[in-house]
């Protein structure tokens, strides 16, 4: 599982260009899904056929980055964060744009930086050099990276949310005989206001929602209640954007003690995900979710355990078996 | 011949502004657009309405994909909250107003009844008023009722105000009036409907030319074109507040006034799709046709709900830079919304990408 959650981090997808990420992922499951489809939004749809509930796990495809907006003069480049950047840890690090054109992140700033005071730097001597390896328009990300730590700790990026498409992928490939029927949504452009999951949701009409996410900790100075990383996968009660089904929460919780699932309760002050989306969807559905407790997020050294990961995986193959 | 067309859209422009439609209260607007295009409509092609008051005229074309081509008719204004004792309106805005353009505007009720907004003169100001922040609560309309009694005889506690109609043509050719946001975007759809009945060009879309309201108070009529027409595809047509003064920099700009159409990847309420945008940019180029990048990520328009309304749709963002926005008087060049006018229309018009 390492491996695939290596190939789908290095892969580059920030919202709104997605297209890289998409191509990774529709390899990943169209040899274990009935269709395979992609809707005008370019959220990726894989469908399981099934004649029981209709069961939809989403993750989002999208990662923060920056777009070009302007290219100066100089051969600077001046660009727009898209998704919630911190740009404390973003400046004085490296870079790299859809088309592969290396850079880094820089700053005249004496304090943490605003928006409009950093830019890419590639090496261009004025505007015209720049303009062979970027166009406006082009997407950047922090470099993405993933090294392992003590015992089953990972850093890099980015986690959020190549773990929740990881573990969809898995699930896919793990669900034994089931009536239900399942799809698995790969969401675009979440990190900008949830928005792909919309009309995802619209379109499949699911009766039982799941979105697989990442979620602060309280041992890396998140602000959620108890929820630490290595204690199990989270089943999400509330955030700022969504008060999950509760109906939905009481059976989660009723099959993670019967598959002997540790699990952590999750409430969280601020953020959001897709749930949100996708209750209020068409007609509404019952919505949840799973976290991965995560360190330092939206960072380029976000925090998993992979206990964590693979207990979500057992989680959500055992819901999607048996809800 | 350019010249001819320049004076006639120019004439209409003047009409299409003119035309009393805040938020909410569209119909002046709908009344006239509707006219406009019955008076020669292209064929295969049906009008109808939602239910919030949006006008939409479908060019039939069974099979093919649909796009949607939109622009809001409605405009900022004013509503009146309560009438006082001295015959004075208070009043909340319908859409985002800043104080600051407020003070000592004329304006006009949707009966026709004349007022102007309240300021103090400087000469009654203490120190502190000079450097404070107006608010729109301590204003008050004045339409010149001595009492209560006297005001409640042109006023109604609901009644919509705008800013008095006032179009002037500026050197250069740069255009001077309330509303141009967004009724010179309804003018370019006015302008294509005309233009392919005029040649009676078939498009390898199935069109929906869509007339919005209630953009201003939270872009809700674009959630009911979205649910109701459904497209695959969708360009709005916008305006787009910039800032092209010397003392604001390059970057932050966003754009400039005569450098043509402004087409944006993204702005603060979507990330447009790409290959659209492209397309849009290359339809552009082929016509030589005058565009511009946007280069700041701001605003936000119809584009936002139409691409996550229903099952979601493609979008693209054209809009005519334009200053001092949301104001008694903005700004924008006719170059540019002459750009938007041969865009669009060479867009649905093109043959192949």
């Amino acid at each position: 599982m390492i491996n695939l959650l290596k190939r789908l981090m290095l892969t580059h997808g920030v919202s709104g260009r997605e297209n890289l990420i998409r191509e990774a992922i529709r390899k990943e499951v169209e040899p274990y899904a009935d269709e395979v489809t992609i809707d005008a939004m370019g959220n990726l749809i894989a469908h399981k056929k099934g004649s029981g509930k209709r069961v939809m796990f989403g993750a989002h495809m999208d990662e923060i980055g920056y777009f070009a907006t302007h290219i100066r003069s100089n051969g600077l480049i001046s660009v727009a964060p898209i998704g919630g950047i911190n740009l404390i840890s973003g400046a004085f690090t490296g870079v790299v744009s859809e088309n592969g054109a290396v850079g880094v992140l820089g700053t005249v700033a004496k304090g943490a930086p605003d928006a409009d005071e950093v830019f890419i730097d590639i090496g261009a001597t004025d505007k015209r050099q720049a303009e062979k390896r970027v166009k406006v328009g082009d997407s950047f990300v922090h470099t993405p990276s993933i090294t392992h730590l003590m015992g089953t700790r990972y850093v890099g990026r980015p986690f959020d949310d190549r773990v929740g498409c990881a573990i969809l992928i898995e699930v896919l490939k793990n669900v034994k005989s089931t009536e239900n029927d399942l799809y698995f949504v790969f969401t675009v452009q979440e990190e900008v206001g949830c928005r792909g999951a919309r009309p995802v949701t619209y379109s499949v009409e699911p009766d039982i929602a799941i979105a697989l996410d990442v979620t602060r900790t309280d041992d890396k100075g998140g602000d959620t209640l108890n929820v630490s990383i290595g204690k199990g996968p989270t089943i999400k009660i509330k955030d700022a954007s969504v008060i999950c089904s509760h109906e939905l929460v009481l059976k989660m919780r009723e099959l993670a003690r019967e598959g002997k699932i540790k699990y952590q309760d999750e409430m969280l002050s601020r953020g959001g995900t897709d749930t949100s989306s996708m209750q209020i969807a068409k007609r509404g559905c019952r919505a949840g979710a799973i976290s991965i407790p995560c360190g330092y997020i939206h960072t380029g050294i976000e925090m998993i355990d992979m206990k964590d990961v693979r207990g979500a995986v057992r989680l959500a193959t055992l819901i999607a078996e048996r809800i | 011949m350019n010249e001819e067309r320049k004076k006639q859209l120019l004439c209409e422009l003047d009409k299409i502004c003119s035309i009393l439609g805040p938020s909410g209260f569209e119909w002046r607007v709908r009344d006239y657009i509707r006219a406009e295009i019955e008076k020669n409509m292209p064929s295969g092609a049906e009008l109808f309405t939602d239910k919030l008051g949006g006008l939409y005229l479908k060019i039939k074309n069974e099979g093919a994909p649909k796009l949607m081509l939109s622009a809001h008719m409605d405009e900022v204004g004013f509503m009146v909250t309560e009438i006082t004792e001295r015959g004075e309106l208070k009043f909340g805005s319908v859409g985002g107003i800043n104080p600051l353009v407020l003070c000592s505007k004329r304006v006009v009720s949707e009966n026709g009844i004349k007022g102007v907004i309240t300021s103090k003169p400087i000469h009654l100001q203490t120190k502190d008023e000079r450097s404070e922040r107006t608010e729109i609560r301590k204003m008050r309309i004045s339409i010149g009722a001595r009492s209560r009694q006297e005001a409640e005889k042109y006023v109604s506690v609901g009644d919509y105000f705008t800013f008095e109609h006032d179009f002037r043509v500026l050197s250069g050719g740069r255009i001077a009036s309330k509303a141009l946001d967004d009724r010179h975007g309804c003018l370019a759809l006015l302008n294509a409907i005309r233009e392919l009945a005029k040649s009676g060009k078939k498009s390898r879309y199935e069109l929906y030319f869509a007339f919005t309201c209630r953009e201003e108070i939270g872009v809700s009529g674009a959630w009911c074109a979205s649910e109701l027409v459904k497209p695959d595809y969708a360009i709005v047509i916008e305006s787009k507040a910039v800032l092209d003064l010397p003392s604001v920099g390059e970057a932050r700009a966003v754009g400039a006034l005569g450098e043509g159409a402004l087409i944006s990847y993204a702005d603060g309420g979507a990330i447009m799709d790409r290959e659209l945008t492209d397309r849009l940019v290359s339809v552009c180029e082929k016509n030589k046709i005058k565009y511009q990048i946007n280069r700041a990520i701001s605003g936000g328009n119809d584009s936002s709900n139409i691409q996550r309304g229903a099952h979601g749709a493609r979008v693209a963002l054209i809009s005519a830079p334009s200053r001092y926005i949301h104001s008694s008087t903005g700004i924008i060049d006719y170059k540019d919304f002459e750009a938007i006018c041969d865009a669009i229309y060479s867009f649905i018009t093109a043959k192949e990408d």
